[in-house]
């Protein structure tokens, strides 16, 4: 039997919110509130969200051989990777990137956030902290470095979407100086939580915090760690100073959906135990210029350049909302236009924001050049592993044994997206 | 998920284990899935509906609907044949979350044996059911 669901500290505020519930990661976590995953999902595209995100497990690295570690375990070159020029990662910057088995499969993946010079924050999915620990932990043999699972002294809310910049401008203590410089993939962190750190990054009444540039939507958007014990203060203050901007709470169907728009994996599904190569997150490899090789060596990067059991990932999207149901014990099956089976489904849901016009082409709810009247109801997208290189463009059937859905491989599902996009622009958009 | 107790279960429907209701319309009888159904499946964003005419036996699959979540399969409370479907769903699927029992019906059955609804479950029954789960 599996043991009791865990509960984040905001449980009975999700309770209170009537959010419906379901177990993930070992946690029980609300997947959607009485708003319905619908309106959360578009929330996060046109205006905010706000998730709980606490039940992610976040281990620290740190010593004197912390860089060596990673870059030993990591799927990222931390010394090659930050920004467009492949910078080094330095304090204040984070880096998304995959632990790997010697066969080359994913044991999870992570977002590392450098603290300080050999000091990082490795955060990984729901329930793998111990897992990740102990592999890290067996890899640093008698290394000079900690490893420390921090999962359950950190509390963390997701707030997501454009008008995420307004809320924050209206609820942190210095906002000009906090967002200042605040690019996609850097945070800045309060000195009473990480004492090395300069500047003070408070929310409302006093609540220190990490506050990163980052999140798992395709949206603009910032995670935000505290304290456990601040945890239900912050997400009350949030929700209550985002009235006008209509901010709501978010549950994991949203997250799920969002994700599998912005073309981002989950770990477990669409990433897992086969080589963590031919897939859409090349960012998270270290290849080397010409692409032939990597930069680095690290564990499982043999298993990667050996082409002998290499599947090939890729997203696509369908033609209308109709999903299919992905089930683990019997895989949908993917046929090309011949009706020959060349590979399985990983995900498949439906992104409620995006449609597409006549001729075809897909537009988000917030897309600029959108056809006029533009209503979208929702396109059937996520991800498939084939036996073979994907052609862009190329259509497929997916067949779950009742229904058959056509769908198109795609580089990119839902357009226009505004996680990357420069903060003054969204100030501009949404003042 | 809301609790049993405040769950919609009106006294004049019959129900079944897969959580269907259906309801005496004339000789004719209106179908659909109860509030926890709705509820369980969340933001309801299509209705897959069989043709008129066409006959099924009690308990076989006559369409689906699908939320953001999941795509459930339709059973039939009684074997009958559809004698019509809910045009407005086409539209407005989500009022089948908004109204399971009215605005959000699903189809009319003209039942091959009138006396099948007698084997359908009462509220009470309905309501263990639920309590069970």
């Amino acid at each position: 039997m599996s043991p009791e669901p865990k509960q984040t500290p905001l449980f009975q505020r999700h309770r209170q919110l009537g959010a419906n519930f379901s177990v993930f990661g070992g946690y029980r976590m609300p997947l959607w509130y009485r708003s319905g995953a619908k309106t959360e999902h578009l929330a996060v595209i046109c205006r905010a969200g706000l998730f709980d995100t606490s039940h992610m497990a976040a281990l620290r690295v740190s010593g004197p051989e912390a860089l060596g570690l990673l870059q030993q375990c990591c799927t990222r070159d931390l010394e090659r990777c930050f920004g467009r020029d492949k910078r080094p990662l330095m304090p204040g910057g984070t880096a998304y990137g995959a632990y790997l088995n010697e066969s080359g499969g994913v044991i999870d993946d992570t977002l590392i956030y450098q603290l300080a010079h050999q000091d990082y924050l490795s955060v990984v999915n729901a329930g793998q902290g111990a897992l990740v620990s102990d592999h890290l932990r067996t890899a640093a043999g008698n290394s000079r470095l900690d490893v420390t699972d921090l999962t359950d002294q950190m509390g963390k809310l997701d707030l997501q979407g454009p008008a995420s910049v307004a809320i924050l401008i209206k609820t942190l203590e210095n906002p000009g100086n906090v967002l200042e410089g605040l690019s996609f993939f850097s945070f800045k962190v309060d000195p009473e939580l990480f004492p090395g750190s300069q500047t003070r990054v408070r929310l409302g009444e006093n609540i220190p915090l990490m506050l990163s540039r980052s999140g798992y939507t395709g949206e603009m958007g910032f995670e935000l760690f505290v304290r456990p014990q601040d945890l239900t203060t912050a997400w009350d203050y949030l929700l209550a100073a985002g009235q006008k901007e209509e901010l709501i709470s978010c549950g994991l169907a949203a997250r799920d959906s969002l994700r599998t728009g912005a073309g981002l994996p989950l770990s477990h599904q669409d990433i897992g135990d086969w080589p963590f190569i031919h897939h859409p997150w090349h960012i998270a490899l270290p290849f080397s210029p010409d692409g032939t090789g990597f930069t680095k060596q690290f564990i499982g990067s043999r298993a990667l350049l050996d082409p002998d059991r290499h599947f090939y990932t890729c997203a696509f999207v369908g033609y209308d909302l109709r999903k299919i149901t992905v089930s683990e014990t019997a895989p949908p099956q993917v046929l090309d236009s011949a009706g020959k089976s060349v590979g399985i489904v990983l995900t498949c849901v439906t992104d409620m924001a995006i449609g597409r016009d006549s001729g075809g082409r897909v537009y988000s709810v917030r897309s600029p050049g959108k056809p006029q009247g533009f209503e979208p109801r929702g396109l059937c997208c996520g991800f498939l592993r084939l036996d073979r290189p994907p052609e862009t463009g190329e259509l497929v059937s997916l067949n779950d044994g009742r229904r058959k859905v056509k769908a198109e491989l795609t580089r990119d599902i839902r357009p226009d997206r505004s996680a990357g996009w420069d903060i003054n622009r969204i100030i501009e958009e949404f003042s | 998920m809301r609790p049993v107790d405040e769950l919609i279960l009106p006294d004049d429907v019959g129900y079944t284990e897969n959580h269907e209701w259906a309801r005496k319309d004339g000789s004719a009888m209106v179908a659909g899935i109860t509030d926890y159904a709705q509820e369980e499946l969340g933001d309801i964003v299509y209705v897959e509906l069989p043709e008129i005419g066409q006959s099924f036996e009690k308990g076989a699959e006559f369409g689906t609907v699908e939320s953001v979540k999941a795509v459930a399969e339709l059973y039939m409370p009684v074997a009958g044949e559809i004698a019509g479907t809910n045009p407005e769903l086409e539209n407005r699927p989500d009022l089948v979350n908004e109204d399971p029992y009215g605005r959000g019906w699903l189809v009319m059955i003209r039942p091959a044996d009138p006396g099948e609804m007698q084997s359908l479950m009462d509220k009470a029954t309905y309501y263990n059911l639920l309590k069970g789960l």
